[in-house]
């Protein structure tokens, strides 16, 4: 068999990645510059709204800007982990005019997708960290944990992805269930407020919400209130990985039914 | 060499895409069975071109998504040595908005090639497109012609090992297809294989060394094109016997006129075996026959056909008082007419058959019964002798000295 179809095409996903940046602005003046300049102005509305004009501060820290540090390195890995979930749960119903006339590997599609916004997410991450060295931030040692936390996520954003890629071929109505789970899940996350406002018997279900353990790292990793969990990733690792294996157990069951339904 | 054994696929017919989880999730069955597919197997060799043919919803198309891998069987398996590209969809992945540039990147990049391969292939691709100075324009600019040359192109460097077609080939002017259909024919000299979709036999006839004829999912027969297409035909016959091809009687008097004083009760098209299959071959033996039937006696009866092309335009026609063969019809009786043509002199194509039966020369002076169109009908090219256009002339080549 030399079918391509269940291999990662590396070539094929580099450019889905390539067009994924040159398409959508494809035909305008800027063109890929649009790809930057969305995610530094939301920057910029974190730290300057939330920073400067309501003067939110965070108790116990002298750095002007530690609510929107603590705001911006929540919300940055979040936006990453919700667009890659999202996009990957409509993607076989949104590449249909391909998938059902080429030979393409369905699981790439979702590689694309979160290489795709890895690099959105790398990009604001660098003006991120340029803005906080102009404002002499003190940094940690810790920063060198951020590509461990962001593979992990991605790697659960991935997996959740493909699960919920193979449903919604089947039941249109899981990509809206998808996009409402997914604002649930932001607010029940501690990331616009401080876990500590939150009731106690709250505060104990939280180690039952994945992305709670992977957003507090990030925070821990920029403003140091207490010490980072490594067992709680170490679990979350497991389970991140497990999930993926999971998913593809699931999709290659489907698989057949999904290209047949396609 | 294309290796397809044992491949059979069913399609679970459901309401809704959800019922195929409530299946799983109640164990109950929520569908209707539609079997495309029964157990097929066939090979292509290297430089073969295969035929496919069969009615609609025979499982052609199943079976070609199949061997591209779009769509997996549900038992057996295709083995294929090297790549297998399809000229089903030539503009997928195109980009309107890039350059014919970047669509060749893109486009290549779908059928598999890598960025290297592209960066030497491009000039090449560029040339055969023969797009020039246009390949730096974004592609919605292009006409339609335009977009195909440079998507046949892509598909065509792709260096293949087997070509996947779905119907003909309909590439840009006729310029542009001759030279498509001269690349085509060098792959397969180089050792190429092509698997052919068509509806139209005469293509079919011409380009492949064997056809597999499919009905209902299950291949009935599979041989020499001419043989195949033949049961094909027949096939086709037998399905619409009685009602219209085979001694098609003329019931739509709508689409006839005349004063019925006698009646054309039917036309057949015999081919030189002597069956009526809708179908003859250009420069063969022919037979057109024509069974009348008479409510009042006439003397002088001239019976005649006319031969018309898909455009509608007379290609030939001629009359029994022409051929100098008058005859006479009583009251109530029955009369059949044959018009034998030893070669039958048609290019390849689809026509149409008219009759008439009137007095004298021409059905001016008294119409009895004029039938247009009366049956359809379709010239198979001759691989003796090739030649395209309406008319099959046979010229002798001699060549003159000079000196």
């Amino acid at each position: 068999m030399v079918h391509g179809r269940h291999m990662l095409n590396g070539a094929f996903i580099i450019e889905l990645v390539k067009r994924d940046f040159t398409e959508r602005f494809a035909g305008s003046i800027l063109g890929s510059a649009w790809a930057v300049i969305f995610p530094i102005v939301n920057l910029a509305i974190y730290i300057v709204v939330f920073g400067k004009i309501m003067g939110s501060r965070l108790e116990g820290q002298s750095y002007l800007y530690a609510y929107s540090v603590y705001l911006t390195v929540g919300l940055l890995p979040w936006t990453a982990f919700a667009n890659t979930l999202s996009r990957s749960t409509s993607v076989f119903i949104d590449t249909k005019h391909l998938i059902s006339k080429m030979q393409i590997s369905l699981p790439s599609l979702l590689v694309y997708i979160a290489l795709s916004e890895t690099i959105t997410f790398v990009v604001t991450l660098v003006f991120f960290l340029l803005f906080l060295l102009l404002t002499e931030f003190q940094f940690s040692l810790k920063l060198l944990l951020l590509p461990v936390i962001f593979y992990l996520q991605q790697v659960f954003a991935f997996g959740l992805g493909l699960f919920a890629a193979t449903m919604t071929v089947f039941i249109k109505d899981f990509k809206q269930a998808v996009s409402v789970l997914l604002q649930v899940w932001f607010w029940l996350t501690p990331i616009v407020y401080l876990k500590e406002i939150l009731p106690d018997f709250f505060k104990k279900l939280l180690f039952y919400n994945p992305m709670y353990v992977i957003i507090d790292t990030y925070q821990t990793v920029f403003i140091p209130q207490h010490e980072i969990n490594y067992f709680a990733l170490a679990v979350m690792a497991v389970l991140f990985h497990g999930s993926i294996i999971a998913a593809y157990v699931f999709f290659r069951a489907l698989e057949k039914d999904v290209r047949d339904f396609l | 060499m294309i290796d397809v054994a044992h491949i059979s696929k069913a399609f679970r017919l459901y309401h809704s895409p959800a019922d195929r989880l409530r299946e799983i999730l109640y164990r109950r069955k929520f569908h209707r069975v539609h079997d495309a597919l029964k157990d097929v197997s066939f090979s292509v060799r290297s430089g073969e071109t295969l035929g496919i043919i069969g009615q609609n919803g025979a499982g052609k198309s199943t079976l070609l998504k199949l061997m591209m891998g779009i769509l997996l069987p549900d038992a057996g398996h295709v083995t294929l040595s090297g790549r297998i590209t399809g000229l089903l969809e030539l503009s997928t992945g195109f980009n309107q908005e890039y350059t014919g540039l970047q669509n060749i990147y893109l486009n290549g990049i779908l059928r598999g090639m890598t960025q290297a391969e592209l960066d030497a292939k491009r000039d090449a691709i560029i040339a055969f497109s023969e797009l020039g100075d246009f390949i730096d324009d974004p592609l919605k600019t292009y006409s339609t012609g335009m977009a195909m040359r440079l998507a046949f192109s892509i598909a065509i460097h792709a260096d293949p090992r087997a070509f996947v077609v779905d119907e003909a080939l309909s590439v840009g002017d006729a310029y542009f297809q001759q030279k498509c259909t001269d690349r085509i024919k060098s792959f397969r000299n180089t050792g190429g294989s092509i698997v052919l979709v068509s509806h139209d036999m005469n293509t079919v006839k011409v380009l492949c060394d064997r056809v597999i004829l499919l009905e209902q999912g299950e291949i009935r027969e599979e041989g020499e094109p001419e043989a195949v297409i033949n049961s094909y035909n027949y096939l086709l016959a037998r399905k619409t016997a009685g009602r219209e091809i085979i001694q098609k009687p003329v019931l739509e008097k709508g689409s006839s006129y005349g004063n019925f004083a006698v009646e054309i009760v039917s036309v057949a098209l015999f081919n030189e075996q002597n069956i009526d299959s809708g179908t003859v071959i250009s420069g063969k033996k022919c037979s057109i026959q024509i069974a009348l039937k008479a409510h009042e006696e006439v003397g002088a009866l001239t019976v005649g056909i006319l031969i018309r092309d898909k455009f509608g335009q007379d290609i030939f026609g001629t009359n029994t008082h022409h051929c100098k063969k008058p005859f006479a019809i009583g009251a109530n009786m029955s009369k059949v007419i044959r018009f034998e043509f030893d070669e039958f002199n048609i290019g390849s194509g689809a026509y149409t058959l008219t009759a008439a039966a009137h007095t004298g020369d021409v059905h001016l002076h008294s119409c009895y019964h004029w039938v247009d169109m009366i049956r359809a009908f379709e010239v198979l090219g001759n691989p003796e002798f090739y030649c395209i256009g309406l008319a099959r002339l046979k010229p002798s080549v001699v060549e003159l000295l000079q000196d």
